[in-house]
């Protein structure tokens, strides 16, 4: 069975048709668990990783790259974690996280900009001109994120397969809509599909244990092989080769790691 | 010292851009070249008579002339013949082997150019190899660098001193004979072997050998793939009755891709033994297969697929027999069409139904995707197929295959011809003092008449990259001399380094070479620095033809970096690493420099 990703604005009823839909179709729903588990497997605090998350790289981020440091641990911790399938993720950039799988139902849910200034100023007892710039402020944020770090548009409808307007349509009608779809065939995972996402997983988990030192490294994985795309400077480190030596022992279904240098990563590397 | 005129600040740019390009290499050195002789005469620096006269140049006819002779002497297959006594002189001592092998690729490169007598040798030295089971390591780079400072022997064995006396000729001085500078080449030659045979052990890396199932032993570095269970072998599997139901269809480039297994013989529907099957070759159900790859990773495809792993070759013995078919290491030489181009873009499969195992560069051994690795110049694939296709893609895609030789497109019944035509030509200039290009010319012709080579494989044969570099820095060499850049650089220098000895001036003209050589072409250089160096030692009352010597030779002492064409052609095969040249080249460089002056001074009196 599918994977289903969430992606919302917030205050869009996303949360409610998330959870939802994972009642009535038995799925986990994970969301901020995913946090958690990432906070400990790398012991980086939740708040620092959601910021990664959410927030826009700025200077600082683009020097250190702690952005993309961190959006490594949390990518490797996902697709552990939606490996056995039957999940709803309503987490941030779900649909991009799990780029690459095949049986990913990836849903985009949106309302219209009063009712969530309502809800906001509802749930938090502010004045509607606060809770307005509140949410614009953060849609401008996911806008930039998802500019900076995977170079495309939040709000362009081509990266989802379904996009739901909570207005005319309540919570409910929502909910039928994606369970519909989530039967549908084409969503279906086959034994390739597992397969793709446990290369995926075994690929983003390496790109976790190398980030921090050698961010530059692109790596795809087919069947338990791996090709590390790196510079020539990076082949030839020592600190660098220790590390694959070590992982190809202690990482379990490596089959055979090789790294190619002084040529581009493919475009479908992690 | 004279004035800086606009002329010679235009002429030090162009020297200036030339260097910058030879390095940074945005395009090929003989583009380089060619642009520097249309960019001279555009700038007036040079006429247009004097941008193109290096294409008429006695040293760019006589260095077409030794590749013709060289690609003769390679076509009547004496260079394998050679092998046999050789070893038998040899005996069993891995020494004694590495001086017998060096001389021997040593005098021939005297003759030939040293790319050439290396690219010759390497499959004959692969062969010794596995015979011997001497790793392939501790002789390549002996014979790689005796193939270099053979090319110091006579005045034809190499790029620069076929080029020095026509450097020389507007100084007025007396050009070189052939023979020379032979002493000061074979003391190099001898110093060099020297070196490999006493201190060999801590300046090589120590490999060692291995035997595959199929009895072929190869030899590799320390440490890398010393384990048997990496050791690629063949195996025989049989499908089961249901491998076609409940799964997606099964290709031979599936299980590639999956596994890292190579499928060399498939059975297909009704009963036909197919070897190197096409990637897009579906696997039937109930039919047997052979596949090459690690033991660990076949029993993993076994398991997964379902598959019975047979004990023993067992349908297929016949057709795997060595006698039929086999694995051979072909290495991509710098001349080959190949280079640069993935297996995938050249459709290898397709074209020649051979199946490509895998792509050893420097130390690393390639399995995975290796149709879309482009391949570069001293790469070793290692290839199974029937000797008949084999024998088809060594002749049509220039790589050096390690192959039985009766299967190689010989013609042993001209060598006595060819081995002719090189002596005429010998004694033409040496007892009858003919231009070095005329009798060269005439050695060539002749290998054409008596068809020891036809005269499309002479064409073929010609390296027009090295032509064109030659003939292309030839001018600059002109507008260096013409403009009095050369005479003002040389001065400058002088008076920086101030009053010296000739043995210190020729020192450090020698280590100026040294450092050149390393960093742009031996041609760029030698044609860079003699002019300089002449004027240099004219203001120094030092002997001009010396000097220029020092730089005809120095040129050839490009041992520290795999930048030599030669070191880059043995890389690969060795799996030697630039630390390796490192540390071997630092030390034969130093000899070169010291055995060199030493001997300049011996017979010369300097």
């Amino acid at each position: 069975m599918p994977i289903i990703t969430i992606s919302r604005g917030s205050h869009s009823m996303g949360k409610a048709v998330a959870e939802k839909v994972a009642a009535k179709l038995r799925y986990y729903v994970l969301s901020r668990d995913l946090m958690l588990k990432a906070s400990d497997k790398f012991h980086v605090s939740q708040q620092t990783l959601l910021q990664a998350l959410h927030d826009a790289p700025g200077l600082k981020d683009r020097y250190k790259n702690t952005k993309q440091i961190y959006i490594a641990y949390v990518r490797a911790t996902l697709l552990e974690m939606v490996a056995e399938d039957n999940v709803v993720y309503h987490g941030l950039a779900g649909h991009l996280l799990l780029k690459g799988l095949d049986h990913v139902l990836k849903i985009r849910i949106i309302a219209n900009l009063e009712s969530r200034v309502m809800q906001k100023m509802r749930e938090e007892g502010i004045s509607q001109h606060d809770a307005r710039a509140v949410i614009l402020k953060d849609d401008d944020q996911r806008k930039k994120w998802t500019r900076k770090i995977y170079n495309v548009d939040p709000t362009d409808n081509t990266l989802y397969d379904m996009v739901i307007c909570i207005d005319k349509l309540s919570v409910d009608d929502a909910v039928e809509f994606i369970c519909g779809a989530a039967n549908t065939k084409s969503f279906h995972s086959t034994d390739a599909s597992l397969r793709k996402t446990q290369d995926l997983s075994l690929a983003c988990n390496v790109k976790a244990a190398l980030v921090a030192e050698f961010p530059e490294v692109g790596i795809t994985c087919e069947y338990g092989n791996l090709l590390l795309y790196a510079t020539e400077k990076t082949a030839h480190n020592g600190k660098f080769k220790k590390l694959l030596t070590s992982l190809q022992q202690d990482t379990p279904g490596i089959f055979n790691l090789e790294v190619r240098s002084g040529v581009p990563a493919p475009l479908d590397a992690v | 010292m004279g004035q800086l005129t606009p002329d010679m600040i235009m002429v030090l740019v162009m020297i200036g851009l030339a260097i910058f390009l030879f390095i940074v290499e945005w395009v090929r050195v003989d583009v380089v070249a060619i642009l520097m002789m249309v960019a001279l005469p555009l700038l007036h620096l040079v006429t247009p008579k004097e941008a193109f006269v290096g294409l008429s140049s006695n040293a760019v006819v006589s260095i077409i002339a030794v590749i013709i002779i060289g690609a003769g002497l390679d076509k009547t297959g004496m260079i394998n013949k050679l092998v046999k006594p050789v070893l038998a002189v040899a005996g069993n001592s891995t020494s004694r082997i590495i001086v017998a092998i060096s001389f021997t690729v040593a005098i021939i490169s005297s003759f030939m150019q040293n790319i050439g007598a290396a690219a010759l040798f390497l499959p004959a030295i692969q062969r010794i190899s596995k015979m011997q089971k001497i790793p392939l390591s501790r002789l390549l780079m002996p014979v790689g660098f005796s193939a270099i400072l053979g090319g110091t022997i006579t005045l034809v064995g190499c790029s620069p001193l076929i080029l020095l006396n026509d450097l020389l000729l507007p100084f007025n001085l007396e050009p070189f004979g052939l023979f020379d500078v032979t002493p000061i080449g074979l003391a190099l030659l001898v110093s060099g072997i020297t070196c490999f045979v006493l201190l060999g052990r801590f300046i090589l890396p120590q490999g060692e050998c291995q035997g595959t199932e199929d009895n072929e032993a190869f030899c590799t570095i320390d440490g890398l793939e010393a384990n048997e269970a990496e050791v690629n072998s063949h195996y025989e599997l049989t499908t089961s009755e249901d491998f076609m139901d409940y799964r997606d269809p099964v290709r031979v480039e599936d299980l590639r891709r999956r596994y890292l297994v190579n499928v060399l013989a498939l059975t297909e529907p009704p009963d036909f033994k197919t070897l190197s099957p096409s990637p897009e070759t579906e696997i039937r159900a109930g039919v047997d297969l052979v596949v090459c790859g690690r033991q660990k990773d076949v029993e993993r495809m076994a398991l997964a697929e379902e598959m019975e792993l047979k004990e023993t070759i067992d349908c297929y013995s016949s057709e795997f027999d060595t006698s039929t078919s086999g694995t051979v290491e072909a290495v991509v030489s710098p001349r080959s069409p190949f280079a640069g181009l993935t297996l995938a873009e050249i459709r290898i499969q397709d074209r020649f139904r051979v199946t490509p195992l895998e792509i050893h560069r420097q130390e690393k051994t390639y399995r995975a995707d290796i149709d879309s690795i482009a391949l570069q110049t001293g790469d070793v694939i290692r290839f199974y197929g029937t000797w008949k296709r084999l024998k088809s893609l060594h002749r049509e895609a220039g790589l050096l295959f390690s192959m039985p030789t009766d299967l190689e497109d010989m013609r042993p019944e001209k060598a006595l011809w060819a081995g002719g035509w090189l002596v005429l030509s010998l004694v033409m200039i040496m007892g009858f003092d003919i231009q070095l290009s005329v009798a060269l010319m005439t050695g060539a012709l002749g290998m054409v008449i008596t068809r020891v080579i036809n005269i499309d494989e002479a064409y073929q044969a010609v390296d027009w990259r090295t032509i064109f570099l030659l003939a292309g820095l030839i001018p600059l060499g002109i507008a260096t001399q013409k403009t009095g850049t050369a005479e003002w650089i040389a001065g400058s220098i002088l008076s920086v380094i101030g009053d010296v000895s000739p043995i210190v001036l020729l020192t450090v003209i020698g280590i100026l070479s040294t450092l050149f050589t390393l960093v742009i072409s031996n041609v760029g250089a030698t044609v860079l620095l003699v002019p300089l160096v002449v004027n240099m030692a004219i203001a120094a009352n030092v002997d001009p033809r010396m000097a220029a010597l020092v730089v005809g030779l120095a040129t050839s002492n490009s041992f520290m970096l795999p930048t030599h064409q030669v070191n880059a052609l043995y890389m690969g095969p060795g799996r030697y690493r630039t630390v390796d040249f490192i540390k071997a080249g630092s030390l034969i460089s130093v000899v070169f420099l010291v055995v060199m002056i030493a001997m300049i001074s011996l017979i010369y009196g300097i």
